[in-house]
């Protein structure tokens, strides 16, 4: 089984670029795509129908995107045993998203139109592939450019022009797919850490005020240490940290979760 | 290296009903321009990604393209910086806010050549040979017209890009002096293949290659008469620029001439 993450910004032309290579490997593999957003897709329907592949849509909600996706891969792995590829599309937010494995193959597909490459962390620097779409739009000169930036920030990757609308280049990413490794461990890595935060702002406070991010962030740790960062969903909530921010807007009780005393 | 190509020859494969292209090799060589010709989805990008790959039988079409009459090994085919075809397109704008010299100097170290005022300066004046509004060093990209922003495009792609083959995918009423634009590439002796339907373009060219059904079904020589016509709408088209610039100084326009035969 491979696993294929293929991470870039909103509307660089990733899912366009995932369909041409889904429509070609569907008739030799057997396929999965799930795909990641924050709140609201309809591509896992569209690919379902189309393609007629078995597909799943992961929405994050409040939690960032790039920390459900790892959260999310362990039960992604083991429900699918029996595909030989899957495609597992990001959200792609920020510019510090980190959300490649080791033992997979990590395709950023970059919107040349972006600006400077080097304003990229490990979405661009950690990728083995570095899809650029969108050259049709601007000057010979300027993809030259660009392409010299993109080799001074991540000098091993392949890189390959793409077109989400006419499908140029996407026989080049499933080549690349197909000479990439299987999965041999049970336990993936990440290849670089997840952006972090730990304040008062993640616990869900809204004042913009140095004392009452203070406040929310040591009533967040209390709470925090009491629940059992599973994310059970027994609270009613997908997860715990969602679960603390309810109970400290005052929109939920403590005892809904079965595990504090 | 990549300057060192200076001969490409397509050998023949298959259209997409499987059947055989009816030639056996079409030969293309530095400093000639090729046309590429026939209707929409006829299978002019497989060609270009077939040139670009150098491929050996192992594409859709089953064409071989040879370098110098000879396969291309393994290392040049998959060299990352190689990059055969350099292309122009009408959708292609500048998106970078900074001056033409500032630009030019980024490409060139983009290439891995040192800062060069010379050089850059013969870019800008070769430009400026195809172009009506002359374009300055200091003039910003995201201010330059169409007609400027093409010349400056095709100088560059001339004289900096390494690429050997130039791909054109259709300029036409782009205000810029097409002829003169084909001489350009021709002089620094690239090869010049060009997606196109207009009489200038297309009888520029020193053979025209007519695509459908995915296959190359005819090789065309221009005959003399239609490189005589090609003159023709490209005397016209010059005409059309001078009066376009009278248009942009404000001035009136009080009479033209022009004559014209039914068309054989």
């Amino acid at each position: 089984m491979k696993l294929i993450i293929f991470a870039g910004t909103p509307g660089s032309g990733k899912t366009s670029i995932v369909k041409y290579v889904i429509e070609e490997l569907k008739n030799n593999y057997k396929l999965f795509f799930v795909k990641f957003d924050c709140l609201k897709t309809e591509d896992d329907k569209f690919v379902a129908k189309r393609y007629k592949i078995s597909t799943v849509k992961k929405l994050a909600g409040e939690l960032c995107p790039d920390h459900y996706t790892a959260l999310e891969i362990p039960k992604i792995l083991k429900e699918n045993q029996d595909k030989d590829i899957i495609i597992l599309e990001t959200a792609g937010l920020c510019l510090r998203c980190s959300p490649y494995v080791k033992e997979g193959l990590g395709i950023n597909i970059l919107d040349v139109t972006s600006g400077d490459p080097s304003r990229y962390g490990p979405i661009l620097t950690d990728a083995d592939v570095v899809a650029i779409s969108k050259g049709d739009l601007i000057s010979q000169a300027e993809r030259e450019i660009f392409r010299a930036n993109v080799l001074m920030v991540n000098k091993k990757a392949t890189l390959i022009e793409v077109n989400g609308l006419t499908g140029e280049g996407a026989v080049d990413i499933i080549e690349a797919i197909k000479l990439s490794l299987e999965i041999k461990t049970e336990k993936l890595t990440l290849k670089h850490s997840m952006p972090s935060a730990i304040c008062g702002y993640c616990y869900g406070n809204k004042i913009i005020d140095e004392k009452a991010v203070n406040q929310r962030y040591l009533a967040g740790k209390e709470l925090k240490s009491l629940v059992p960062n599973l994310n059970c969903g027994r609270c009613g909530f997908k997860s715990c940290n969602e679960f603390i921010r309810a109970v400290l807007d005052k929109k939920a009780k403590k005892k809904q979760c079965p595990f504090i005393k | 290296m990549d300057k060192n190509i200076k001969k490409i020859t397509i050998l023949s494969g298959i259209n997409k009903f499987g059947e055989k292209e009816k030639f056996e090799k079409i030969e293309i060589k530095k400093g000639e321009i090729i046309a590429i010709v026939g209707p929409t989805g006829a299978g002019k990008s497989q060609l270009l990604y077939d040139i670009e790959k150098l491929v050996q039988g192992d594409s859709k079409s089953k064409r071989t393209i040879l370098a110098n009459g000879k396969e291309a090994s393994k290392k040049l085919r998959f060299d990352p910086k190689r990059k055969l075809i350099a292309s122009l397109a009408q959708s292609m704008n500048f998106l970078t806010d900074i001056s033409v010299k500032d630009f030019l100097s980024l490409h060139l170290k983009a290439r891995g050549k040192k800062f060069d005022l010379e050089l850059i300066k013969e870019v800008i004046e070769e430009a400026n040979e195809i172009t009506g509004e002359p374009i300055l060093p200091e003039t910003n990209l995201l201010n330059l017209s169409g007609g400027q922003s093409r010349a400056l495009m095709i100088s560059d792609v001339a004289n900096v890009s390494i690429s050997p083959v130039i791909l054109i995918d259709e300029i036409e009423n782009a205000g810029i002096n097409k002829e003169k634009a084909m001489q350009i590439l021709v002089e620094e002796g690239k090869i010049v293949l060009i997606v196109t339907h207009d009489p200038i373009l297309a009888f520029s060219a020193d053979k025209r290659i007519i695509i459908k059904n995915g296959g190359i079904v005819k090789v065309l020589e221009t005959t003399l008469k239609e490189r005589g016509i090609g003159h023709y709408f490209n005397w016209v088209g010059n005409y059309s620029l001078k009066i376009r610039e009278k248009i942009r100084n404000g001035e009136k326009v009080k009479k033209v001439k022009l004559f014209c035969e039914p068309i054989e």
